[in-house]
C-alpha cells in the first residue's frame, strides 16, 4: 500500500469520527430539552472539532500539492451559489459563539477557480475569524481589477502593525507570525499563488478596517 | 420535482451506522418522512429495485462488496432510476478529479464529510432546482431525442441565463455524442478563447480525436496531465489517441502509469490487460487483468474474457495447468452463461496445444465452434475477434478469414471495430491487404443498402423488401440492414395493411439491433414507428 492510500484511508476514517462529534454535538445543541448550564463549553468542543476537520483538509491537501504535484482545475463557478454554502456550513458554529455570519455579492456573479481548494482556504478563514472577530463576519466577492476578490472581514481587533507593514516589504509576512496563523497564512498564499491566467497569478492581502472596524483578508484569483 | 423537500423519498446508502443515523436525524429535522437507510450495495440496488425515490444520499466508501460508484453505474447501466432522481455520492474527501470524466456515469453532486444540517438543505435545495430547470432536456437525451434536446438547448442559450455556460457545456457534449465533433470543436474552443478551462479543455482534446486530427489530441491530454497527474480521464483518452497512432507501447505505458495512481478502475485496468497482451506483456496483462477481475467482481463490468485473458496470461508466465485453474474458476463465477462456455472453451485449446494435447485441443475446438453457432447475433462483435484469433492460432486459418469476413459484414459501419479487424488480419497473417479486403466488403454493403433505398424511394417497396431480407440472411448482425430491413418491412405495411408474419419479422430484426446496440438512436426511431403500427 502506498503511504498516499494509507494517508487518504486513515484520514477518511478519522473524518468519520470527526463527523460523528460535529454532528452528535449539534443535535445536542440543538435539542430544546438539551439543558446544560455551562453551553460555551459545548460551543468550545464544536470550535475544536471544526478547527480539527480544518486542518485535516489542509494536511491532506499540501500533502498532495507536495508530492502530486496537482494544480488547480478550474471550473466556472456560480459565486452566490458558492458563498451561500459556505454561510450555511458555518452558521451553526457562529451562531453559537454569538456571531453574526453575512454573505455579500452580485448574484449573477461568476467567476473561475478550484471549487475544492477554495472552499479549504475560505472555510479556514472563516475558522479564524469566528476566533477573533467581536460580534460580527462578512463574507463577500467581487470582481475587481481584472481578479475575482475573495474577502473574509470581522469587527475584532484587527491585524497587528507588523503583520500589515511585512506584506508590502521583500520580507514574507508569514514569517511574522507564529503557530497556527502563519500555517493559515502559507496555504492560502499558496494556494491562491497556483490560481494563474495568462501572466497573472493570484494573491492574499491582509488589511484593517476595510469595510468592517476589524481585519480584512482578501484573496485575489486573476 | 419543483416539489419540497419534505414531500420526497430517500435512500441513505453508508456502512457506518452512526452516520446513517445522523444524516435520518438531518433529513428528519427538514420534515422529511419518506426515508430508507441500507449499509450496503447489494441492499441499496434491491431497494432502488422495488421502490423509487427521488434523492439517493451514497457513500463512496462501502466496506465489502459494491462501491458507491459501482452502485451508481449498476443502476444507471439498468435504468433503475431515471434522469429525475438525484444522486449525490458522499466522500471523505475531494475525489472529484480522480473520477471527473473518467467514468461514463457520474452523480449530480459530491458532499464531503463532514457537511452540517444547513449545507445538506442548501444543496439539495439547488440540485432539486437544476434538476427541474434540466428536466425536459435530460430526458430527451435519455431518449436519445437529440434533435429535441438540441432545440431545447438552442432556446435556452438564447435566453442567456445566469447559468448559461452549464447549457453550452451539456450542447457541447451532445454533439459529441451525436457525432457533430466539428460543432463541438467549435463551441469548445469559443469557451477556451474566454477563459481556460478544464471541461472545455478536455472537450476539445476528444474533438480532435474524433475528427482524426490525433497529433493535436495527443498535445492537448498530455498537457492536462502535466497540468495535473490525477486526471484519470485524460490518461484514458491519450491512451486511445496513442493506440490510433499505432504507438501500441506507448499506450500501454500511459495506462500502466494512469492504474499506479487509481487502481479501481475495471474498464482501465481491462484495457490496460488487453494492450499487454497485444504487446506480448503478459506479466502486465497478468496483474492488469487480476485487477480487474478483482475489483469488478461487483460491478457490471464483469466480464467472462477478462478471465479468459487472465488464463492466457498466467498459461505464459506460469503454466498451462495454473491458466486451467483461471477457466475452472471462471465457469464457477459464471455457471449456465454459454458465452463464458465459449471462452473456456477457446482458452482451453489454446493451452492445451501449447501444453502438447492435442486431441483434446481439437475437441475444445469443436465445443468452441459449436457454443458460437449457438450465441448467433447474440455474440459480441469483439468475441468474432477472439474465436478468428484461437481458429488461426489451432491451424484453422480458413475459419479465421471466414469468422472476420463475417464480422465486417455485421459491423461495416463501425469504424472503430472494423480498424481492429483489419488490425487483426494482418497480424495474423491472413491478407496481404486487409484495407482492401475490407473496403470491399463495405462498398458490396453500401451498394446493396442504397439499391434498397433507392426502390423504396420510387416505390418499389416489394422489391426492396426481398432484397433486404436476403441481405439480413447474409449479414443477421449487421445493424444497420437490421434497421433499413424493419424501416421498408413497416413502409410496406403503413401501405398494404398489417401482415402478422412480416410483423414478427420486424419484431425479430429489432430484437436483434437491441441485443447489439440498445442505445442506437435509428433504433429508437424504429421502434416508435413500431408501437405506433402496433397499436393501429
Amino acid at each position: 500500500m502506498k503511504f498516499s492510500d494509507v494517508l487518504a484511508s486513515l484520514i477518511h476514517d478519522m473524518k468519520n469520527s470527526l463527523s460523528m462529534v460535529v454532528h452528535t454535538l449539534d443535535e445536542v445543541t440543538s435539542d430544546p430539552s438539551f439543558n446544560y448550564d455551562r453551553p460555551e463549553r459545548i460551543t468550545a468542543l464544536q470550535n475544536e472539532a471544526r478547527r480539527l476537520n480544518n486542518n485535516l483538509i489542509e494536511l491532506l491537501t499540501l500533502y498532495k500539492i507536495e508530492n502530486e504535484r496537482i494544480s488547480p482545475s478550474i471550473e466556472d463557478m456560480d459565486i452566490d451559489n458558492f458563498l451561500q454554502e459556505l454561510v450555511a456550513e458555518n452558521s451553526a458554529s457562529a451562531t453559537a459563539n454569538g456571531i453574526s455570519l453575512a454573505y455579500e455579492c452580485d448574484p449573477d456573479l461568476f467567476g473561475y477557480f478550484d471549487e475544492g481548494l477554495i472552499r479549504g482556504v475560505l472555510n479556514n478563514l472563516i475558522g479564524n475569524g469566528i476566533r477573533y472577530t467581536r460580534d460580527q463576519l462578512m463574507l463577500t466577492a467581487a470582481q475587481e481589477e481584472g481578479y475575482l476578490v475573495f474577502r473574509v472581514e470581522d469587527n475584532g481587533d484587527g491585524y497587528p502593525e507588523p503583520m500589515l507593514r511585512a506584506q508590502s516589504s521583500d520580507e514574507s509576512s508569514a514569517d511574522l507570525v507564529e503557530g497556527r496563523t502563519k500555517l493559515g497564512l502559507h496555504f492560502a498564499s499558496m494556494i491562491a499563488g497556483m490560481h494563474e491566467n495568462g501572466e497573472r497569478k493570484g494573491f492574499i492581502r491582509l488589511q484593517n478596517n476595510y469595510r468592517l472596524p476589524g481585519g480584512c483578508f482578501s484573496v485575489w484569483l486573476p | 420535482m419543483a416539489s419540497k423537500i419534505e414531500q420526497l423519498s430517500f435512500l441513505i446508502v453508508d456502512d457506518y451506522g452512526d452516520f446513517r443515523g445522523v444524516l435520518r436525524n438531518m433529513l428528519q429535522s427538514f420534515g422529511v418522512q419518506k426515508i430508507d437507510s441500507v449499509a450496503n450495495g447489494r441492499e441499496a440496488i434491491s431497494h432502488i429495485e422495488a421502490n423509487r425515490y427521488d434523492v439517493i444520499l451514497c457513500d463512496y466508501n462501502l466496506g465489502e462488496g459494491r462501491d458507491g460508484q459501482q452502485v451508481l453505474e449498476e443502476i444507471r447501466a439498468r435504468k433503475l432510476i431515471g434522469p429525475s432522481t438525484v444522486f449525490v455520492m458522499v466522500t471523505a474527501e475531494n475525489t472529484r478529479l480522480m473520477v471527473m470524466g473518467a467514468v461514463e456515469y457520474e452523480p449530480d453532486s459530491y458532499l464531503t464529510k463532514p457537511f452540517t444540517k444547513d449545507l445538506l438543505a442548501q444543496r439539495l435545495e439547488r440540485l432539486l432546482m437544476r434538476k427541474t430547470d434540466l428536466l425536459e432536456i435530460e430526458q430527451a437525451i435519455a431518449h436519445k431525442d437529440y434533435d429535441l434536446a438540441n432545440q431545447l438547448l438552442d432556446r435556452r442559450i438564447a435566453d442567456n441565463p445566469r447559468n448559461v455556460n452549464e447549457f453550452i457545456k451539456l450542447k457541447a457534449d451532445l454533439c459529441l455524442k451525436a457525432g457533430a465533433y466539428d460543432q463541438a470543436e467549435n463551441i469548445y474552443s469559443g469557451v477556451l478563447m474566454q477563459r481556460e478551462v478544464a471541461w472545455a479543455r478536455m472537450g476539445i482534446g476528444k474533438a480532435y480525436y474524433h475528427n482524426r486530427r490525433y497529433t493535436e489530441a495527443k498535445s492537448v491530454f498530455e498537457g492536462l496531465i502535466e497540468a495535473n497527474e490525477r486526471f484519470m480521464a485524460a490518461y484514458d483518452w491519450l491512451a486511445r489517441t496513442l493506440l490510433a497512432l499505432d504507438e501500441a507501447e506507448a499506450a500501454q505505458k500511459v495506462l500502466e502509469t494512469a492504474t499506479s495512481h487509481s487502481a479501481k478502475a475495471v474498464v482501465r485496468q481491462r484495457t490496460l490487460g488487453e494492450l499487454a497482451l497485444k504487446n506480448s506483456d503478459e506479466k502486465v496483462a497478468e496483474k492488469a487483468f487480476g485487477q480487474a477481475i478483482r475489483m469488478g467482481k461487483h460491478s457490471i463490468y464483469k466480464h467472462p474474457s477478462l478471465y479468459a485473458n487472465l488464463a492466457r496470461a498466467k498459461a505464459v508466465t506460469t503454466s498451462g495447468d495454473v491458466g486451467m485453474k483461471v477457466l475452472r474458476d471462471m465457469q464457477k463465477a459464471f455457471k449456465g452463461d454459454r458465452e463464458a462456455d465459449l471462452y473456456a472453451a477457446m482458452t482451453e485449446a489454446v493451452i492445451q496445444e501449447d501444453m502438447g494435447n492435442g486431441q483434446r485441443a481439437r475437441q475444445c475446438m469443436v465445443n468452441a465452434h459449436e457454443f458460437y453457432k449457438e450465441l448467433g447475433t447474440r455474440a459480441a462483435p469483439e468475441l468474432a475477434l477472439d474465436m478468428a484469433r484461437t481458429c488461426n492460432r489451432m491451424g484453422e486459418a480458413d475459419r479465421a478469414r471466414e469468422l472476420l469476413q463475417q464480422a465486417v459484414k455485421n459491423n461495416h459501419s463501425d469504424e472503430l471495430f472494423l480498424k481492429e479487424v483489419g488490425d487483426t488480419l494482418s497480424h495474423l497473417g491472413l491478407s496481404d491487404d486487409p484495407q482492401a479486403m475490407i473496403g470491399d466488403i463495405k462498398k458490396g454493403i453500401v451498394r446493396l443498402n442504397n439499391r434498397g433505398v433507392e426502390l423504396a424511394r420510387v416505390g418499389k417497396l416489394d422489391e426492396a423488401m426481398l432484397l433486404f431480407e436476403e441481405a439480413v440472411e447474409g449479414m443477421p448482425g449487421n445493424k444497420v440492414v437490421n434497421l433499413n430491413a424493419a424501416r421498408i418491412f413497416m413502409l410496406y405495411m403503413q401501405e398494404h395493411g398489417i401482415d402478422s408474419r412480416r410483423l414478427e419479422q420486424v419484431r425479430e430484426y429489432l430484437e436483434r439491433v437491441r441485443g447489439m446496440a440498445p442505445e442506437d438512436r435509428t433504433l429508437h426511431k424504429m421502434q416508435r414507428l413500431f408501437s405506433k403500427l402496433v397499436r393501429q
